[in-house]
């Protein structure tokens, strides 16, 4: 077991060191010099050439890439070239707003999906199921921006009842929370239903109600427990990606959040922004699949090693 | 103890109405074993869901009554059945690989039964599944309550199930094809532990296909055909004196693999698909002394002598004119 998460955690490493690479080669290689953009197309071209050499983007990228990542062992990401201030400081002032509305969103898509599942399974082809698995139907399929926008009409707009943008009450996170999580619910709802209805045919599910124990006894100590483990590591991987960046509802919503400066990182070619919000994302995923991968062996005690 | 009377249990499929269990009627009587025989697909295991109530869907029970100690449990609320079900009748499934719950311990899920119809303390149903993993003979038995079903053998499984069926100790234990997962000598102590156990006032209703298994352990026996009981009679007699041609054909195949013959003895032709059963004996058709009426006209249940019915014309009673 302990043997297990050291070797998982070590090909982590290596995939986060292969992302960064990566990403860090290919932020050098698009066409145009940053600082040029930077300084607006009337600078003088002696101050641009001594800008770079400072910045050290002259080095081979290699070299540049071993500096990055010793700064970044000492929690140095360098200096946002747009903002004119650490990176590190300011992801760390977005992260609690990001966070805040990813727990939210999650919440509520888990909620909302793992109730109508269980209630569309039970029910299955009843008016509750149809209903139920139309709007999750309308759940996945529905853009995230058109969904911001409507409930921004209707409730903000029209309603009155929640602000519009900002994030100055807790009021404020709810609609971007239920935009966010809108998608996440629909399709947990349909993992849930159709992984229960499944489980509800298998044999053992025979031999417990054969012990007496009553419909609502065999779903929620039989079923739900075996109906869990996809759905888990499914909220896992979905909670990593809701922390990563929401970048259009927080766009949508002015939530200052990780994926607002990564907007800002791409529109003023803001290396070092954009570097760190992609590297830490890349870390918040890499790090949800993992948790998924811990809590299936914890839950499944075929996939547990014993001893 | 248990009496089925005219038990129709059917399937409603999108082709038409399977009849699964047609017209059956059996008796299980205190303290006795009694056994239900034939090939795959005829409604045994369909039989024993009847039984419990745990056809199902789109199986449901047409008609029938079932009557546990005189009292109807056909017609009893889910609640009042959930309460008899693992108490006073409990099964044993076919299938020892996949009827655990993967995710629970087995001590868990023997001991879930006693917590949940007697209220016994945590300790004593633990106290009493150590007792229970003992007498069917899993070694261990304190260590293995402990064990998912992943780690154990297919035998072991089916002991665990068993364990599981006996711990309120039943009135009624139905086994359906109890043994057939496993090995030889372990069949053999499976079935010696149900001796024991209907020594001790629990009624068994031992599902096979395997007559040699009958034979050993059972007081009465029903032969099943495609739905219907063909014949019964108490195990001497049905072997000693088989009626029915399908009885006939099935004791013959068992007997042909006794001595060793060359060719296996089996009955011609397959099990009739029960969408198109014929008007008449479902029978017929494999059968070597097929009359004229018999595809058209269903034979009765006829008593040929105390105790031993066949459903067969060859023993149709002459009608006084
Ligand atoms: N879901 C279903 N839909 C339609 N027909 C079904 C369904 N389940 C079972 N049946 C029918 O019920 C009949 C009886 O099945 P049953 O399981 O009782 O057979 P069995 O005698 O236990 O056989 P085996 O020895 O293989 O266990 C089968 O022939 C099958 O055609
Ligand atoms: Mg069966």
């Amino acid at each position: 077991m302990v043997r297990n998460i050291l070797s998982r955690l070590l090909q982590a490493v290596c995939v986060l060191l292969g992302v960064a690479l990566l990403i860090f080669i290919m932020l050098r290689i698009v066409p145009g010099n940053p600082i040029a953009t930077l300084m607006g197309e009337h600078a003088d071209r002696a101050v641009i050439e001594r800008m770079t050499a400072e910045l050290g983007l002259d080095q081979p990228i290699l070299r540049q890439f071993i500096r990055y990542l010793a700064d970044a062992l000492r929690g140095d990401f360098g200096t946002s070239y747009s903002l004119g201030k650490p990176v590190a400081a300011l992801m760390g002032a977005a992260f609690g707003n990001t966070l805040k509305l990813a727990v939210l969103a999650a919440l509520f898509a888990w909620i909302l999906g793992i109730t109508s599942g269980v209630i569309a399974a039970v029910r299955k082809n009843g008016l509750l199921d149809h209903l139920f698995m139309g709007a999750s139907l309308l759940g996945v399929s529905m853009p995230v921006f058109m969904v911001a926008m409507l409930l921004q009409y209707v409730f903000a707009y029209h309603l009155h009842w929640l602000p519009i943008a900002g994030v100055s009450s807790w009021k404020g996170f709810i609609l971007p929370a239920v935009a966010l999580g809108w998608n996440s619910a629909g399709s947990v709802a349909r993992l849930v239903r159709s992984t229960l209805l499944e489980i509800l045919e298998e044999d053992y599910i025979d031999t417990a109600r054969a012990k007496g124990r009553g419909q609502l006894g065999v779903l929620v100590l039989h079923a739900l427990r075996n109906a869990m483990l996809p759905v888990i590591t499914m909220m896992a991987v979905q909670f990593s990606s809701l922390l990563s960046g929401a970048v259009i509802t927080e766009s949508v919503f002015s939530i200052n959040g990780i994926g607002r400066l990564a907007v800002q990182g791409i529109s003023g070619r803001d290396i070092p922004l954009l570097q760190g919000t992609v590297l830490f994302s890349t870390l918040v995923v890499i790090l949800g699949n993992f948790l998924a991968d811990c809590l299936y062996s914890v839950l499944d005690p075929r996939v547990r090693k014993e001893g | 103890m248990l009496q089925v009377n005219h038990l129709c249990t059917s399937f409603f499929t999108d082709k038409g109405e399977v009849r699964a269990v047609d017209d059956v009627s059996l008796e299980v009587p205190a303290g006795k074993i009694v056994g239900i025989v034939g090939e795959s697909g005829c409604g045994k295991s369909m039989t024993a869901r009847s039984v419990m109530g745990l056809v199902r869907a789109p199986g449901k029970i047409k008609s029938g009554e079932i009557l546990l100690d005189g009292r109807d449990i056909v017609r009893l609320s889910e609640h009042e059945r959930c309460a008899i079900r693992g108490s006073e009748i409990s099964m044993i499934f076919q299938e020892p690989m996949t009827s655990l719950n993967p995710v629970v311990r087995v001590g868990h899920q023997v001991e879930e039964a006693l917590l949940l119809h007697e209220h016994v303390k945590k300790q004593e149903a633990e106290a009493r599944a150590v007792e229970i993993f003992e007498a069917v003979g899993i070694p261990d038995a304190k260590k293995r309550l402990r064990s998912y079903p992943h780690q154990l053998s297919g035998g072991l499984r089916q002991r665990v199930l068993i364990a599981m069926a006996m711990i309120c100790r039943p009135k009624l234990l139905i086994a359906d094809e109890p043994t057939t997962a496993l090995d030889v000598t372990v069949e053999a102590q499976i079935l010696r532990l149900m001796k024991k156990l209907c020594g001790s006032g629990t009624s068994i209703l031992l599902i096979s296909h395997n007559l040699g298994v009958i034979a050993q352990v059972c007081d009465y026996v029903y032969v099943m055909y495609a739905g219907r009981i063909v014949e019964q009679a108490d195990t001497f007699t049905l072997f000693d004196n088989p009626c029915h041609p399908y009885t006939k054909g099935l004791l013959d195949s068992v007997s042909s693999l006794r001595s060793g013959a060359q060719v296996l003895d089996t009955i011609p032709g397959v099990v009739p698909n029960l969408l198109h059963l014929p008007a008449g004996c479902s029978f017929s058709m494999r059968c070597g002394c097929c009359m004229e009426k018999c595809a058209d006209l269903l034979p009765e249940l006829h008593e040929t002598e105390p105790g031993h019915r066949v459903r067969c014309h060859l023993f149709d009673k002459e009608e006084p004119a």
